[in-house]
């Protein structure tokens, strides 16, 4: 069955594609980077020891992570929902499809997520120091986390295949899974490695905290949660060439020359990771942590041009009709402003009454 | 019709939809609702310097966050994933139309979320006018996020200018968004209440516990006040369409609506309840719970009503639930399902691929809306009683008169398919039995006339040739038992006359059939029905089955009227042509003068129950059951309202022409209603469509139409036109006379015969009927078979039936009757519809065809007195 002829045809945009592509992947770079923080901090956790990387009259790296969970999680949902949203818009006819034909995993996503929130909170409301029950919700969490990232990728990826989408007409019922494509599980390790990262520098962020404030004794945390980071970093380069290597080749060939920006951001992808590497094997965390973004940022933006390319044979998004209505979208740009606004004030008193009431 | 199916079987129709939705909606308000609570409560902690109070907010709080935040939230996406599975196309134009509104509303969720976090962890951190500023700017993040979701649900209940003008702020800001923001508003106010008694009852000393319950009683009951005004305020501001369907049409709605009206008493009983002191707190805990329950139930059936009132549409009057935009319905329909749909494998219908087809069909145009055998709109129990031609009939009768279902936007080909799927696929229906061929009885003896002595020629015939009555007089009856004899006796000589003085005329049924009331239960409900306790056997007029002819000097006619004949003989299952025996006897003297026999059809091959379930009451073939009657009553009651079917369970039916009459002011006559609603269902089935009620199946049990026109291969649609153009006739002449009924009955009626509605001349029934002469122009051959559908007779005494010749001879007298006009060929026997002109004249023709005037006139003529044409040969040979 010709592909082209399942594609369901894209309603009008309403404001021209560049700034929804914009607001796309600023937004996803938020939502990836806490993602990477949820997931990391969770393995990370559960990994540590108890006691092992801990200074005395400290907070464990358990409770520690657990602690922040609870927050991270809920960003990670709120920061998902935008980049979500935007994509509907620019590339919902494929989403949909892709979802559609994997429905019954793609909705087990809201159970499965609601069960690992309250995992999360129950870890950490309940449990002083982390025992046998502790590690059960941990590992459920973090089981969970990494079969909803699962999830995420074989959508995202077979959204990009509408050459395997006639599968639909002998499994309607939503359940297939992207697995016969190469490129899926390269991508999902590529992403769940650089969470294990992003868990270890953040661990090792918070003990560089503490360190800031004058609390002995976080070296050995620090020194932990940077060998995480930089192990998995380095693990991230095999990952990542088998990830390229994956791809059609007509694809990967942009990214080793065939093709000039997809070049140039591979490239510097590739040395923003080492330089990372760097700075983490010298536990240089502030350092490590901007490189880790930068990192990012770049993926972001290779992630997207890989999607582009998977997609030019069916979709230009400059054909897409718009209607040029604006207006909503200043509203919306001022109400984000201030909301920030808002957010930001509310924070500064937060964190005013906390130093008063330290200070008291 | 752009997106795969998610084939969800038991869990379709919604379900899921349903499912999180109602969750998600009960947390999501009480969470806006919760944060007023949550900040004015801290505030009167402060004002009454309460550390108790202020600790209850903190624990409060937790219960506030754990639920909100987590569960509140990830439903809240879960709603987005939901719609985006199941109704793809139409989350795409809700998702393009407001983008920026659903971005705004991140903005506030993020607000939101950071507040609340900052509101629970700083309880005892930050003073007191602050923390309550980060209460506030959590009520304000709160409430935005309803404003803004407020905007985009309300829309598609009211679309309102948006439909034209497509601009956004029309969408957002359109008829309902007022009143929905205010009901929303204190909804979720008043859930606040609610959850508070959640956690107030578990406060372990009496006295803050009493007044917290108290405290939280007055949170609930004053909104919901407000509550019920603003409901009223929302439901006014619901444009006609939408009010129509949330108060009358939809069936779905109703029991919500019930629930929502008792629950709204029920739930503010029940917080003055937990505010009394007297009662034990752990009663008051278990009420608390059951309190929960009955808030999402109150919840719930308000958002079931608010969506089942958009039925047929997602979004209104704009894209069907079947994700097809109404400005594409004419083309899809004419194009085809299959064809404009993407995802499917068959493009073309065949015989070997029906029910795949037709799986595919069901899949994109049922799914959406109905699940098979699970709890959300089941498709099962609804298509039950359906064989393949009534689901047929259904589905293309679906949205036009009962508008809470789309229309179905296939072509016929489709529709069969969809119906075969459903009905063999789903249910497993055996095929339907064909009748059993009529019984052929022996040749009626024909009693003899001698040409040179007899004197007298007796014509008798019954006027209704094809005469059905309904059997089903426990329930309703259409028409009593019965048919009409007539008779004309002639007088031979030169100049024969027609007599009717000094002679008496007895007609007489078969023995077997003398009993009618062993057979049929009119006897018994005939009070009740048509107001009358006639003898049994005796018929409403109070003829029975043998007696005397009342002389009709006018007509030069002899008439038994509504003879009470039914077809169920003593000796045999079923014959609908009961022949009667019609004697002329001298008054004085009693000696007969003349003798003949004549059939007096009557039917009871009414198809109900080709639609309305059951079998056929008799045999497999006839008669209608208790079943399909008190179905027909369960659907009339269903979409008109009435009680019909309690009043026949109590032994009080009612005939149908009690209520449709021809001169109601209101309700519509029974020809007008009957063919005009069933008209919708049976459209672009040619003949077969009179064939579902009328005896007329070629197929069936009685075959009416056995007349001469029957061996030309002639249709009921040769006279009378097509199904569509005779309901519209009808239609048009009371909408003449402002019935509304009409208009809704015509709405989607397609003309047949002419291009436009306006082409097509009102009609009365049993008035303007289709006029012989139309085609036998001066009585001689047509030019043409085909009818013209605005020629009829003007006037009762224009039909066929009731006119005569020149010279006072009517016209069945010679001819026969309509529908079995000489030389008729009888089913069950081929001598029984042309008895006379046998005894007559030895062969089947009109009686004095082939110019034999000498039956009469005793001598050959040269004038053509009766009619122009009768001095020439019968032109078909027999």
């Amino acid at each position: 069955m010709d592909p082209l002829s399942l594609i369901p045809s894209p309603d009008a945009l309403p404001v021209s594609y560049g700034w929804l592509k914009a607001l796309l992947l600023s937004t996803f770079t938020l939502h990836i980077v806490f993602m990477n923080i949820m997931v990391g901090s969770c393995i990370v956790a559960l990994f540590s020891g108890q006691g092992k990387y801990d200074a005395a009259n400290t907070p464990s790296v358990q409770n520690d992570l657990t602690g922040k969970l609870t927050f991270i999680v809920a960003f990670t949902i709120n920061l998902g929902v935008a980049p979500l949203l935007f994509l509907q818009v620019l590339y919902g006819n494929f989403f949909y499809t892709s979802s559609v034909l994997m429905a019954s995993y793609w909705l087990s996503v809201i159970p499965l997520l609601i069960i690992a929130y309250y995992s999360v909170y129950i870890s950490k409301m309940k449990f002083q120091s982390p025992g046998p029950r502790w590690r059960f919700l941990m590992w459920l969490t973090t089981a969970i986390f990494l079969i909803i990232g699962f999830l995420f990728s074989s959508n995202m990826t077979m959204m990009l295949r509408p050459d395997t989408w006639s599968a639909y007409f002998s499994a309607p019922g939503g359940t297939i899974l992207n697995l016969g494509d190469k490129t899926l599980w390269p991508r999902y390790l590529h992403f769940m490695t650089a969470s294990i990262a992003a868990g270890g520098l953040f661990s090792a962020f918070l003990g560089n905290q503490r360190l800031k404030k004058g609390l002995a004794g976080n070296d050995k945390r620090i020194a932990a949660g940077m060998k995480w980071f930089t192990h998995a970093t380095m693990l991230q380069l095999v990952i990542g060439t088998w990830f390229l290597m994956s791809l059609p080749s007509h694809i990967s060939r942009q990214f080793i020359g065939g093709n000039t920006t997809a070049t140039i951001l591979f490239t510097l992808g590739f040395a923003a990771a080492i330089v990372a590497i760097f700075f983490g094997y010298k536990k240089k965390v502030r350092l490590s942590s901007v490189m880790f973004l930068i990192t990012v940022i770049l993926m972001v933006l290779m992630r997207d041009l890989l999607r582009t390319a998977f997609l030019k044979p069916y979709i230009s998004l400059s054909d897409i009709p718009v209607t040029n209505d604006y207006l909503p979208m200043f509203i919306f740009i001022i109400s984000l402003v201030i909301g920030i606004g808002v957010m930001v004030y509310m924070l500064r008193l937060t964190a005013t009454a906390v130093k008063k009431q330290q200070n008291m | 019709m752009n997106y795969p199916v998610w084939d969800l079987s038991t869990f379709g129709g919604g379900f899921w939809i349903a499912f999180i939705a109602v969750i998600h909606v009960y947390v999501a308000h009480f969470a806006v609702g919760g944060g007023f609570f949550l900040v004015i409560t801290e505030m009167w902690a402060a004002r009454e310097d309460s550390s108790e109070i202020l600790a209850y907010v903190k624990k409060h709080t937790q219960f506030f966050l754990l639920l909100s935040v987590v569960f509140g939230a990830v439903t809240g996406v879960g709603i987005w994933f939901t719609i985006s599975l199941l109704s793809p196309a139409g989350t795409s134009s809700l998702i393009h139309t407001f983008v920026f509104a659903f971005a705004t509303e991140w903005v506030f969720f993020l607000g939101e979320i950071i507040a609340i976090f900052i509101y629970y962890y700083t309880f005892d951190k930050m003073a007191p006018k602050q923390h309550q500023f980060i209460g506030w700017c959590y009520v304000g993040f709160g409430w935005l996020s309803l404003f803004t979701i407020n905007g985009i649900v309300s829309f598609m209940l009211t679309p309102g200018d948006w439909l034209t003008t497509h601009n956004f702020w029309d969408a957002f800001f359109n008829p309902t968004f007022s009143p929905a923001l205010f009901f929303r508003t204190f909804m979720a106010l008043m859930l606040a209440g609610l959850f508070g008694f959640v956690t107030s009852v578990y406060i372990k000393g009496k006295p803050l516990r009493d007044k917290m319950l108290k405290y939280c009683a007055v949170w609930l009951i004053l909104p919901m006040i407000l509550l019920v005004l603003s409901a009223f305020w929302y439901a006014a501001a619901l444009p006609e369409a939408q009010t129509e369907m949330m108060f009358s049409l939809s069936p779905e709605i109703m029991p919500f609506l019930k629930l929502f009206t008792w629950l709204t008493p029920v739930i503010m009983l029940t917080a003055i309840f937990l505010a009394i002191r007297f009662f034990p707190v752990s009663l008051k805990k278990v009420t608390a719970f059951c309190l929960i329950i009955m808030g999402l139930l109150y919840m719930g059936s308000f958002e079931w009503m608010r969506e089942a009132a958009r039925k047929p549409y997602i979004i209104f009057g704009y894209t069907f639930s079947n994700s097809i935009n109404t400005a594409d319905l004419e083309a899809v329909t004419k194009t085809g399902i299959l064809k404009s749909a993407r995802w499917v494998s068959h493009k073309e219908i065949t015989p070997e691929n029906q029910m795949t087809a037709g799986q595919e069909i069901f899949r994109l145009m049922c799914s959406p809306c109905h699940s098979v055998g699970g709890p959300i709109n089941d498709i099962l129990p609804v298509t039950k009683k359906y064989p393949v031609f009534a689901m047929d009939a259904m589905i293309n009768g679906m949205g036009k008169i009962d508008t809470y279902m789309p229309i179905f936007p296939g072509t016929k080909i489709e529709r069969e398919a969809l119906a075969a799927y459903i009905v063999k696929g789903l249910h497993d229906r055996p095929d339907e039995k064909t009748p059993p061929e009529p019984n052929t009885l022996v040749a009626e003896k024909i009693p003899p006339f001698n040409a040179d002595k007899d004197e007298y020629i007796l014509l008798a015939w019954n006027n209704t040739g094809m005469q059905t009555i309904s059997d089903s007089d426990p329930f309703w009856s259409i028409q009593p038992p019965g048919n009409t004899i007539y008779a004309q006796l002639i007088r031979r000589g030169e100049l024969p006359e027609l007599v009717t003085d000094d002679v008496i005329i007895e007609y007489s049924a078969p023995p077997e059939f003398a009993f009618p009331a062993r057979h049929v239960s009119f006897w018994s409900y005939a009070e009740s029905l048509f107001g009358k306790t006639p003898q049994l056997d005796t018929g409403l007029t109070g003829n029975g089955l043998k007696g005397e002819m009342a002389p009709h000097p006018s007509e030069n006619a002899f008439i038994a009227e509504m003879v009470p004949v039914v077809p169920y003989p003593e000796n045999a299952v079923y014959n609908p042509y009961p022949v009667f025996t019609v004697t002329a006897r001298e008054a004085d003297s009693g000696d007969i003068l003349a003798t003949a026999k004549t059939v007096v059809p009557v039917s009871t091959e009414m198809g109900c129950r080709n639609c309305h379930n059951g079998n056929w009451r008799i045999d497999d073939r006839t008669g209608i059951g208790a079943v399909t009657s008190s179905d027909i009553l369960a659907v009339h009651d269903e979409k008109t309202g009435t009680t019909l079917l309690e009043q026949a369970e109590n032994g009080s039916p009612k005939a149908c022409k009690s209520c449709h009459t021809p001169d109601d002011p209101k309700i519509l006559n029974l020809s007008a209603s009957i063919h005009g609603f069933h008209a919708n269902y049976l459209a672009g089935m040619g003949d077969a469509a009179c064939h579902t009620c009328h005896p007329s199946s070629p197929d069936g049990a009685t075959r009416s139409f056995r007349g001469f026109h029957n061996s030309m291969d002639f249709s009921c649609s040769s006279c009378h036109g097509r199904m569509e153009d005779h309901a519209l006739a009808l239609l048009i002449n009371e909408k003449k006379t402002g019935k509304e009924r009409a208009e809704t009955l015509l709405k989607y009626l397609s003309p047949k015969a002419v291009k436009k509605i306006s082409e097509i001349n009102p009609r009365k029934p049993w008035v303007n009927e289709p006029d012989c002469l139309h085609c036998h122009i001066n009585f001689e051959m047509p030019d043409t078979d085909e009818v013209e559908i605005n020629s009829r007779t003007t006037s009762e005494s224009g039909l066929f039936r009731n006119r005569t010749d020149d010279a006072g001879i009517m016209c069945a007298a010679c001819h026969g009757i309509t529908h079995a006009v000489y030389p008729a060929e009888n089913p069950f026997s081929s001598n029984r519809d042309v008895l006379q002109p046998m005894q007559y004249q030895g062969n089947a023709y009109p009686i004095g065809a082939n110019k034999n005037c000498r039956l009469c006139h005793t001598i050959d003529m040269e004038d053509e007195m009766h009619h122009p044409n009768t001095l020439t040969m019968f032109r078909n040979t027999y």
